[in-house]
């Protein structure tokens, strides 16, 4: 079995309740290192412009590059549910290491501010799990934008699209997460008379 | 902050509260307390509809455990406004307060007590009606009038309707076939739990949605199949000239004018230009607003024949000069394209001040104040309508105008010189007109008592300081009325360190003063009966659940009522009609206070003289990551969102400005020195500086904090609109 995420990328308003929800349930202070991650982008130019949100936290790939990198074997992808989990304890550490974060191509790994900080990343709230409960970020999403569970469910109930605007499918990692993606194309805006 | 330590299960209890930040929203908290420390929080996850918070209220316990927490009373020892301050104790702190009113009513009058009161963190019970209250009975103050919010809108909706209840339930946006987003940006302001969730929802189920705003904003971007930027302060000319359209092509509800109206010919001959020879073509409204004469028609078009259609009219373009035209003229045409009282329709502004019972649910009775003496007798304001129940009386002085009667005085025409301000859930250096004037103003008081949670620019200009504690530690009830409900804020934790509720703190200062009836209920006394006299079933199952949500059988609209019933439901206006034509507007005889809806053009437009010194317009946005100057200090939302000047490319690259550099904003009323966001997604011409963040000045006077009113002016619109949105302003490279 393997546990991911869903985002309709078309409901997101960038509000950032999840981002603050996963902070405040997992103790992480404010600081370089957050587990959920909301992107902007900007695209055109006056006043045609195409503006959309891409969420994203560990996707918990079903070939992860990290654990291929990682010199301490802090890393492990659990078989029963695919999720990806550290050990912070046996992380090397950014001062000396940090390779992992270089070949994650989503940002996933992330690192606090203190001195030879250890990695961090989305677990999928396993607590939660555990007691049958969706993650933080997906109770927290007041636009239901954001799913998580079994993949085979996901997919039967949401569809299989694997790419969104600003995300691009990493056919050698297949990040477990599906989309219902913003299409770019620009509102139809008008010019303003100067 | 205080950490949790490892958690034990069994030891954590888990409590259902409501939040209830100045944004307008009421939405549903989970906290976790361990030990009596707040752990975590987490958001409604119950029934449907869910309250889920947004990334403030889920920011709650950094708030809470904020080390700008006022921790005890405290007396100023430095300069006033310097900020520094000597810890006293609670006795001390009262009896100084109480010692300062008594000296002041009695050396100058009551009049001379300035009460200054704002909406953060209002509840049923803990509100600043409470030093209202305590004012009156000592024997009066002076008030004011005037929301800073809304009150171009509130006037408006007074002058056509008769009443200030003009709002739907947010899940009747599911009914609207068309939504004109008209400068609103749910997304960011929510202004009621669950507005950009039922947007969505109606979007999915094919409803067009068109924003008109000068940015585009985050609801522009999610919710949006058109822009439409438009110059700032000049909306109504675009909806006159929509009105042009519907009455040209015919496409206007002549039976809905007919029945319900009164008024249309006179605003009628005012569109065609009959009035003063200038038709209020798209043309003619191009030249002013800079949106294409085609794309209003198509606008005008699409109003007036899909149905129903939504044109919320959001409060930013009133906070405008002349603002309440804006909000008159969107409520003639949504009655030209007969979407008031209907399902799927909307009557006007954005946002209603539910008033507790503006939607169809029982409330009970609540511990407010009584009146203020020196009111009494005095003449009604002539320039206002008033708001049901809010005093109308001409010895109030206009929210904008504090600082100048300060200042003043009698000389200045005001009833009182001011001698001691009282401050309580407001802000006010930072979040009025002309902060600079302001802080000048209050060094020149004797006294001022600011009741507060965290040492904001207000507190800073304090001699006695009060500290309250936040919604955690305290009782009180929440009332949501968008998506309608009661929410329980429960005290979950003992008050930190030794900050009391407003509660509290006025029982105790009306003891010192000897008021008498001021209060013969306890907290929980007071709560129970306001539950008693509500739809609620039972105190004792409201408190356990934490909240009650109202089930309405339909959402709910304003004015159903009078459709249904021609003749024998008036609406609460002179006329009994929606009054396009307003008789008692013309009584008024008020310059630029027309009696039909007219495009009055604003000071500090775009065309305006001074535009060669100050070339850009400045509106003053709600920030995302605070309610007003709310949750300014919380470093969880200071590192999402920074606080910056939105300035367009183009206009960036004219002076050499990238993303991210710090840059000077002046006017002749002030200075700031701030981060420069180079967007897009701002017209050229245009700027905009999230209003709250907090007042703090250099020793030249340029302010660092970002707090964006040291440029706006210090002047209402005729019907009181504050006009934070109106102003002139220069930016350049440091």
């Amino acid at each position: 079995m393997q546990i991911g995420f869903y985002l309709d990328q078309t409901r997101c308003t960038g509000c950032y309740a999840c981002v603050v929800a996963c902070k405040d349930w997992h103790d992480v202070p404010a600081g370089p290192a957050s587990w959920m991650r909301v992107q902007t982008l900007e695209r055109g130019k006056y006043p045609n412009l195409f503006v959309a949100f891409l969420t994203l936290s560990c996707l918990h790939c079903a070939e992860p590059a990290c654990i291929e990198v990682c010199r301490s074997n802090a890393i492990v992808k659990r078989k029963e549910d695919g999720i990806v989990v550290v050990d912070r304890e046996k992380c090397e550490g950014k001062d000396t290491c940090e390779i992992c974060r270089q070949v994650c191509p989503y940002e996933a790994p992330q690192f606090g501010a203190e001195e030879n900080a250890k990695m961090q990343m989305c677990n999928l709230c396993l607590d939660r799990l555990a007691e049958n409960k969706k993650p933080i970020c997906v109770s927290a999403c007041p636009m239901r934008a954001l799913d998580a569970g079994p993949m085979d469910e996901l997919i039967a109930k949401y569809g299989n699209l694997r790419e969104a605007a600003g995300f691009e499918y990493a056919t050698s990692l297949r990040p477990s997460v599906i989309f219902k993606p913003k299409v770019e194309k620009a509102v139809s805006s008008v010019s303003l008379k100067r | 902050m205080v950490r949790s330590t490892k958690k034990t299960a069994g030891m954590e209890q888990v409590f259902v509260t409501a939040c209830n930040s100045h944004c307008g929203g009421r939405c549903l908290l989970k906290v976790h307390v361990k030990d009596g420390v707040i752990t975590r929080v987490e958001t409604d996850d119950e029934d449907e509809p869910q309250f889920r918070a947004c990334f403030r209220g889920r920011a709650y316990r950094q708030r809470v455990y904020d080390p700008n927490r006022l921790k005890y009373p405290m007396k100023r020892v430095g300069e006033r406004g310097e900020g520094k301050f000597e810890r006293i104790s609670w006795d001390e702190a009262l009896d100084k307060v109480a010692g300062e009113l008594r000296r002041v009513k009695d050396t100058y009058g009551p009049a001379s007590i300035l009460f200054l009161q704002g909406g953060a963190d209002t509840g049923v019970l803990q509100h600043r009606d409470l030093i209202e209250r305590l004012l009156g009975k000592f024997g009066g103050f002076q008030g004011w009038w005037g929301t800073a919010s809304f009150e171009g809108g509130l006037f408006a909706t007074l002058a056509s309707y008769g009443t200030y209840l003009s709002g739907s339930t947010r899940d009747d946006l599911l009914n609207s076939r068309l939504i004109v987003m008209w400068g609103w940006d749910p997304v960011v302001t929510v202004q009621e739990c669950n507005t950009s969730w039922y947007l969505t929802q109606a979007r999915e189920r094919g409803a067009k949605v068109i924003a008109v705003d000068p940015r585009y904003t985050d609801s522009a971007a999610t919710f949006a199949d058109q822009w439409i930027p438009i110059i700032p302060g000049t909306d109504t000319a675009m909806l006159v000239a929509m009105a042009y359209v519907m009455i040209t092509e015919e496409l206007h509800n002549k039976v809905f004018l007919d029945t319900y109206t009164v008024g249309f010919e006179r605003f009628r001959d005012y569109v065609l230009g009959m009035e003063d020879g200038i038709p209020k073509t798209p043309g003619w409204a191009e030249g002013i607003t800079g949106v294409p004469a085609q794309t209003i028609t198509n606008l005008a078009r699409q109003y007036a024949t899909i149905k129903p259609a939504a044109l919320v009219a959001g409060i930013a373009p009133g906070r405008t000069a002349y603002g309440e035209q804006y909000h008159r003229a969107a409520i003639a045409l949504a009655a030209m394209t007969g979407n008031i009282g209907v399902h799927g329709g909307w009557a006007g502004m954005s946002w209603q001040p539910r008033g507790y019972g503006g939607y169809p649910y029982k409330v009970g009775k609540r511990l407010t104040g009584e009146g203020n003496p020196l009111e009494v007798g005095a003449p009604p304001r002539k320039e206002s309508f008033p708001a049901q129940g809010a005093s109308a009386s001409s010895f109030r002085i206009h929210c904008t105008k504090v600082a100048d009667a300060i200042l003043k005085g009698k000389s200045g025409g005001y009833p009182a010189d001011y001698k001691l301000a009282y401050v309580i859930g407001t802000n006010y250096v930072n979040q009025y007109l002309d902060t600079n004037k302001i802080a000048m103003a209050l060094k020149k008081l004797e006294f001022i008592v600011v009741q507060e949670q965290v040492m904001t620019a207000m507190a800073r200009f304090a001699d006695i300081l009060l500290p309250t504690c936040t919604i955690m530690e305290k009782n009180d009830i929440a009332v949501g009325g968008g998506t309608p409900m009661f929410g329980y804020m429960r005290k979950v934790i003992e008050p930190l360190h030794e900050s009391r509720s407003q509660f509290e703190i006025a029982n105790k200062l009306a003891e010192k003063l000897g008021i008498k009836g001021y209060n013969d209920k306890t907290e929980d006394e007071w709560l129970r009966e306001f539950i008693k006299g509500s739809d609620a079933p039972d105190y004792e199952e409201f408190k356990r659940k934490g909240r009650y949500k109202v089930k309405l059988s339909e959402p709910y609209v304003s004015f159903k009522e009078q459709l249904a019933n021609v003749g024998k439901k008036p609406f609460p206006t002179p006329s009994g009609r929606i009054e396009l034509y307003s008789q008692k507007l013309a009584e008024m005889k008020t310059p630029n206070l027309p009696p039909i809806p007219k495009y009055v053009e604003a000071w500090e437009s775009r065309r305006d003289p001074l535009s060669k010194k100050y070339p850009l317009q400045l509106i003053t946005s709600h920030p995302k990551r605070r309610a007003h100057t709310q949750y300014e200090t919380l470093p969880w939302l200071r590192e999402l969102v920074p606080q910056a000047v939105l300035i367009n490319t183009h206009d960036a690259q004219a002076r050499g400005i990238q993303d991210g550099d710090l840059v000077r904003v002046f006017n002749d009323r002030g200075e700031m020195a701030i981060k420069a966001k180079v967007t897009e997604r701002i017209m050229p011409g245009v700027v905009d500086i999230p209003q709250g963040a907090w007042y703090d000045p250099d020793e030249k006077g340029v302010d660092r904090g970002g707090c964006v009113n040291v440029l706006t002016r210090d002047e209402p619109s005729p019907a009181g609109s504050f006009p934070s949105n109106t102003g002139l302003v220069q930016v350049q490279k440091y």
